[in-house]
């Protein structure tokens, strides 16, 4: 049926097609280039982050590993975002399972609670946290600056978790396990992770690129010893525009790579299985 | 029929004594259900949906909490005891396997839970699995098995702890007619062999009469009738019952006396005839308003010199031929009756219009009760 709808296409449906690419193909390239053109410019042979950038050197790369304090910085962001994850992971899941197939008054309110970070601006955030933990001298503090990063991380994680509830978990599956003599730990174990795995790689892909370059936040909650990589970027732009500033936004790429990389490897190992 | 000493003496005796159940404020789905299911026996639930017969087999199993009565296995309450201290083996309607552990592992899942090693769990599991014609599958996954052989791993593994009972929420509604049918015949001989008692819930009447030992038939959370498939066929205690096992006529009409086993009743149309007494369910007294119940291949179509001692003249208003029987669709006045007929052919098929006499035995009749009689 498909095949022979191809076969008599008509030329009203080739020149959709062409219409359609030409739409696309700008669109496409818009979102790409700002990712694409901060490459080249770390290879500039300059001291000033420019476009277009003189050939060719890796000099940016070499100061910007060779500079203690930018390191340190990358350090801390992975360090932030990594807790961020597993503590919005734990609490975005947990919230996940415990709303699905529930039905008591005031649940879309908590779920709607458990979402706010995503609706609410930023800044507000931002501000919030800040004259809530200046009080407890915890600005500056990286377990803290990871927590209220968490905060942000939990609702990507709840919603993808709650996902793949949706369409792996049915109530059959868990009545049949508890009729098999599974407890609460079995149950969960059993036919609770394997339902919420793809859910929470997903989320967690999503919360870290999410944490790890968030600003705002971690702007207000920045002290002397936390400074995440996209702060020091940020202040690096407004004073001195080194290319290390480029070179950095590189392992930002990267990452963003790897971590398609890894979902899409997840899928595929999945949909084989 | 009910001897228990006709059964294999395996499984357990499962009483449900008096057991309401209403969800909140809401009105009883399940009003005052007694039943015994006797060890080895196959007893099914029959209704249609929304008689409250699925949450019966979850007040059981445990996944609802009962409003009222008591639920017992060989006299032990069960009732406070969670759905996984329980012994029970239960077939969903989709069968709910898990994805992702092979058949062998589905299968070994609850030897797992209770603590078998794991040797002696593939060893059980292996063994099961052949007795359910599934050997040399153990390595699949569910999703690469048909919708037939999934029903059989989730037979296996419901059968492989040898629970108290089986369980079964139309376990076959997902089937197509001929598998059905098939595996109706396989499950039935598979109980026959590991002697286990059966409690299956179905809306199918067919399934129903094939499979069981007794049936119970509901409605609106109550248990109309129950016994054997003969009993509830041939002897409906209720006008419900008669029309939802098989197809039956009924007909309006007032009873005007008892004569022997016969109820006499003067039909809308002012004739006169007979039916017998319901062995089960209420006994007509005159005045009641009461419905005969004639099974369709119950009536005939009389020629000119032949008589019965109940008559009735209609009007032919359909014929359809139907392979294995003929159906006649008939005008009496105030009402359709349906007659089947195997004794048709191309040229004595009778045209719409013709007027015809029908005639039944009094004895393939019942005068039942009419518990809403409409004027």
């Amino acid at each position: 049926m498909a095949r022979s709808d191809v076969g008599q296409m008509s030329p009203n449906a080739g020149l959709g097609r062409i219409l359609l690419f030409a739409a696309c193909i700008p669109i496409l390239v818009l979102l790409v280039l700002p990712s694409l053109i901060i490459v080249p410019m770390a290879l500039t042979k300059g001291d000033l982050i420019q476009f277009p950038p003189i050939w060719i050197s890796i000099h940016a790369f070499t100061d910007y590993l060779g500079d203690p304090a930018w390191v340190d910085s990358t350090v801390l962001s992975f360090k932030v975002s990594i807790l961020a994850v597993a503590v919005g992971a734990v609490a975005g899941a947990t919230a996940a399972i415990a709303l699905h197939g529930r039905r008591f008054p005031g649940r879309n309110l908590v779920a709607g609670l458990i979402m706010s970070p995503i609706v609410v601006p930023a800044i507000v955030l931002a501000l919030g946290d800040y004259l809530l933990l200046s009080p407890f001298q915890l600005i500056g503090n990286w377990i803290a600056l990871a927590v209220v990063h968490a905060i942000h991380v939990t609702p990507y994680v709840f919603i993808s978790v709650q996902t793949s509830l949706t369409v792996g978990l049915s109530t059959a599956l868990l009545r049949s396990a508890r009729s098999l003599g599974a407890g609460h730990f079995s149950v969960f174990r059993f036919v609770h992770w394997p339902a919420i795995r793809p859910g929470l790689l997903a989320g967690g892909i999503l919360g870290f690129a999410v944490s790890f370059d968030d600003v705002v936040l971690s702007l207000f909650m920045q002290g002397p010893n936390t400074i995440t990589l996209p702060v020091r970027m940020f202040t690096a732009i407004e004073y001195d525009l080194t290319p290390k500033i480029a070179a950095s936004a590189s392992v930002f790429i990267a990452l963003a790579v790897i971590g398609l990389l890894v979902h899409s490897l997840g899928t595929a190992r999945r949909t084989a299985a | 029929m009910n001897d228990p000493s006709l059964f294999q003496r395996s499984g357990r005796r499962l009483d449900v004594e008096g057991v309401w159940k209403a969800y909140g404020s809401q009105p009883f789905v399940v009003r005052d259900v007694t039943f015994v299911l006797e060890p080895g026996e196959f007893l099914t639930l029959l209704g249609p949906s929304g008689s409250g017969k699925t949450t019966i087999l979850m007040l059981i199993a445990g996944f609802e909490t009962l409003s009222r009565g008591k639920i017992r296995v060989d006299g032990r309450d069960i009732v406070g005891q969670p759905p996984e201290r329980r012994n029970f083996g239960i077939v969903f309607q989709g069968y709910a396997l898990f994805p992702h552990m092979s058949v062998l592992d589905n299968v070994a899942f609850p030897l797992r839970m209770k603590g078998v090693g794991a040797r002696e769990r593939a060893r059980q599991a292996g063994e099961i699995l052949e007795k359910v014609g599934l050997n040399g599958l153990g390595s699949r996954r569910p999703h690469e098995l048909s919708g037939g052989q999934q029903q059989r791993v989730a037979l296996a593994r419901a059968l492989v702890f040898e629970p108290d009972a089986l369980l079964l929420d139309e376990p076959l509604g997902a089937l197509d007619r001929k598998l059905r049918e098939q595996l109706q015949i396989e499950i039935k001989e598979i109980q026959r062999r590991v002697g286990v008692s059966v409690l299956l819930v179905t809306h199918d009447q067919d399934e129903a009469m094939m499979m069981s030992d007794r049936i119970a038939v509901m409605a609106d959370g109550k248990i109309m009738q129950i016994g054997s498939p003969a009993d509830v066929y041939l002897h409906p205690a209720t006008p419900f019952v008669a029309g939802f096992l098989g197809e039956t006529n009924l007909m309006p009409g007032i009873c005007c006396g008892l004569e022997g086993d016969r109820v006499v009743i003067r039909f809308r149309n002012g004739e006169l005839g007979r039916a017998g007494i319901p062995r089960f369910g209420g006994r007509p007294v005159p005045g009641d308003a009461v419905l005969a119940s004639i099974r369709p291949e119950r009536i005939r179509i009389l020629k000119p010199d032949q008589r019965a001692d109940s008559l009735i003249e209609g009007k032919i208003v359909s014929c359809a031929f139907l392979g294995r029987h003929a159906r006649y669709v008939i005008d009496v006045g105030n009402q359709l009756v349906a007659v089947s007929t195997t004794d048709w052919s191309e040229t004595s098929a009778l045209a719409p219009g013709t007027r015809v006499r029908l005639g039944w035995l009094s004895e393939d009749a019942q005068g039942l009760v009419d518990q809403h009689p409409r004027s």
